[in-house]
């Protein structure tokens, strides 16, 4: 947690060095996740300090109570409600989110889809993420380099019911196949703690000896792969996993994780907050945006991923730091048309 | 709007006791209070938005119990509410996207959908004699599975824009359709136990299946009806739900479907329903139903920290549900019941 304070603190004072134009103190942003999730937690201090940072009248994190579509609809709509006049959303669903944030949109409220993207055509002003099939690409290339000519990989990653999710599998697929390797087991439907411990364990206690390296491309059974290949002590199997929890930056460190694939919450809240008060205050999206284009839309700004490995476990706040610095600088001139 | 099991028809009008000491009258009464209370303390509970959106989310809830209540009445459950709910929308998204069909016929095969595979379900039971808990909690994981299988968890969202036309109208600037449908399909089912010779039967073989059977019901046969007609409900309200996300989504039951249990009990069993079967309230699962709702609007509106709207939830309930107890004993105590 202190790493994770030292990286805010550090991203915000070079937010605050890259300026911001002046914002409508009216403004106030909600930054809603599709549920409770640790990949989110970082979503709060950023939207603390974007607050303070460009003078919001609030940019407060609200999360459901569960990761639930209609639980998520249910919060949004009473957000607008209680006075909230722009969102930052992970979509409950890529396509069942569209339909909310729609009458979002509707009401004046800027909505940008932050984390993941609601599917073309919606009335988001862009998606603010990452690039979820070219860090499941990037990781596995990273895992088949770690494993020096080995060829047989397990991939463990989240619900099914996610579009991501069958984005990863492909992912992984293709980095496999270019190398010549082969993914002998996908298991998914285990982001949450309980079916993660369960059918992890339960693989690698049967199957163990048949791979030789495990990718994980959702922060959960990352989580849990890296405490399994602890437990288990046998640093044969490499792994490559996700996201910045202190288990897996842990393992890194003492040699049962290869790397991880870090993501930018923190940025993609900041800048989120920054991009929808703007928005408010009269700027509009330019039509000529660089913009990329991913599964699921054509207005993709990918917030940053970076693998890190043991040499850079601990200075990967730098390397964050500098992504979305670089972005904040440049963002409003990029993608924004202010009068 | 209380039906007790195979009550002779006079009692209903005569024998029964006066509405305002009934579960449904406290029902109303909390919700008036809550409803006073929020729009109180919170700014914006009785605005036109919240109204709508509020009478949006209801619905759905209120269908959901409908659905489940249709097979409780035979003392059973049915697990697979939300697994035969998304089946049936993403059966009418196929319909209409991959073969071309009209949305009308679309809705209709969706149905149909709902219905026979509630039909599975109460078949299997039957045969078996295994509790529905079992049934219909593998067949929920066997429904979703092939769902998912089939679709490859892809959406189909290109359906008439009718669908999020309906979904997002609003009657008299508060009122959303869904919840003009859930209205309806509540009359309907009042009819239907209260004036129907199935209805009279469904109470009956829930009741007493040895005594119905004795009576001259085909008490297996009521059953599979019980839960095609709980499917179908499902279905229904699965078709609500498309309207509302404007897209037919694997997800929109949640992992399984099973973000639609809690909302499948509350209703029935706040409103009266019994778990053992043979009494049914329709108008206490609605009530009930659009309680809980309010309830969880509220709160989000007081801005209850939301790891606490649970909590809170909770602890309303229980409070409702005491006072109701008390207000009951209080009656009876005065001889009043």
């Amino acid at each position: 947690m202190t790493r994770c304070r030292e990286f805010m603190a550090a991203v915000a004072a070079a937010m605050l060095m890259t300026g911001a134009a002046a914002a409508a103190e009216d403004t106030k942003v909600a930054l809603v996740p599709g549920g409770p999730h640790p990949y989110f937690a970082a979503w709060e201090k950023a939207g603390q300090d974007a607050a303070r940072d460009f003078k919001l009248g609030a940019a407060d994190y609200k999360v459901p109570q569960k990761w639930e579509l209609s639980q998520q609809n249910e919060l949004l709509e009473s957000l607008v409600t209680q006075g909230y006049n722009a969102f930052l959303i992970f979509p409950g669903d890529p396509v069942g989110s569209v339909s909310t944030a729609g009458e979002l949109a509707d009401t004046g409220a800027p909505v940008i889809a932050t984390a993941g993207c609601l599917k073309d055509p919606s009335k988001a002003a862009f998606c603010l993420g990452t690039d979820v099939g070219n860090s499941a690409y990037i990781g596995t290339k990273e895992l088949l380099k770690a494993m020096g000519g080995k060829k047989r990989i397990a991939h463990f990653t989240g619900f099914l019911v996610d579009p991501n999710t069958q984005l990863r599998i492909d992912a992984v697929e293709k980095a496999a196949k270019e190398e010549g390797a082969q993914v002998v087991q996908v298991i998914a439907d285990i982001d949450a703690p309980e079916p993660a411990e369960e059918k992890i364990n339960a693989y690698l206690a049967a199957h163990a000896g048949e791979v030789d390296g495990i990718v994980t491309t959702a922060w959960v059974p990352a989580v849990v792969s890296a405490n399994a290949l602890r437990k288990i002590g046998d640093k044969r199997i490499k792994m490559v996993g996700i996201d910045h929890d202190e288990v897996v930056l842990k393992a890194i460190k003492d040699g049962f994780v290869t790397g991880t694939m870090l993501q930018n919450p923190y940025g993609q809240g900041y800048i989120g907050s920054f991009a929808a008060d703007r928005l408010r205050s009269g700027c509009t999206v330019k039509a000529d945006a660089p913009f990329k284009t991913n599964a699921l839309t054509a207005k993709f700004i990918d917030s940053g991923t970076v693998f890190v490995d043991a040499s850079q476990v601990d200075t990967y706040v730098g390397a964050m730091q500098g992504i979305t610095k670089e972005l904040m600088a440049t963002f409003e001139k990029t993608y924004l048309t202010c009068k | 709007m209380t039906v007790p099991a195979a009550a002779p028809a006079g009692l209903l009008s005569s024998g029964a006791p006066r509405f305002y000491l009934t579960n449904e009258f406290g029902l109303i009464v909390l919700i008036a209070l809550f409803a006073a209370a929020f729009g109180l303390l919170t700014a914006g509970f009785l605005s036109s938005f919240n109204l709508f959106t509020l009478g949006r989310v209801a619905a759905v809830n209120v269908m959901i119990g409908f659905a489940m209540m249709a097979v409780i009445v035979t003392g059973g459950l049915n697990l697979a509410v939300g697994a035969i709910g998304v089946c049936a929308a993403m059966a009418c998204g196929w319909l209409i996207e991959a073969l071309g069909l009209p949305w009308p016929v679309a809705i209709v095969g969706a149905l149909a959908l709902g219905a026979a595979l509630g039909a599975v379900n109460g078949v299997v039971i039957v045969r078996s004699g295994l509790h529905s808990f079992i049934i219909t909690l593998a067949t929920m994981s066997i429904f979703f599975g092939v769902m998912i299988f089939l679709t490859r968890a892809q959406s189909f969202r290109a359906l008439p824009p009718l669908f999020s036309d309906f979904g997002r109208m609003r009657l008299f600037g508060s009122v959303s359709p869904l919840l003009v449908v859930a209205v309806v399909v509540g009359l309907g089912l009042i009819v239907m136990y209260r004036y129907t010779a199935l209805g009279r039967e469904m109470l009956a073989a829930g009741a007493r299946p040895q005594a119905a059977a004795l009576s001259g019901v085909r008490v297996d046969r009521i059953f599979v009806i019980c839960h095609m007609l709980s499917g179908a409900l499902a279905a229904l309200t699965a078709l609500l739900v498309v309207a509302r996300n404007g897209a037919a989504i694997p997800s929109m039951a949640g992992q399984l479907g099973q973000d639609w249990l809690l909302p499948a009990f509350l209703g029935p069993v706040l409103g009266g329903t019994l778990l053992t079967g043979g009494r049914v309230s329709v108008l206490g699962t609605f009530l009930g139903a659009v309680l809980v709702t309010m309830l969880t609007n509220g709160l989000l509106l007081l801005r209850v920290g939301e790891f606490w709207v649970q909590t809170c939830l909770g602890v309303l309930l229980l409070i409702a549900v005491l006072i109701d107890k008390a207000r009951r004993s209080f009656l009876a105590h005065r001889r009043m019941v």
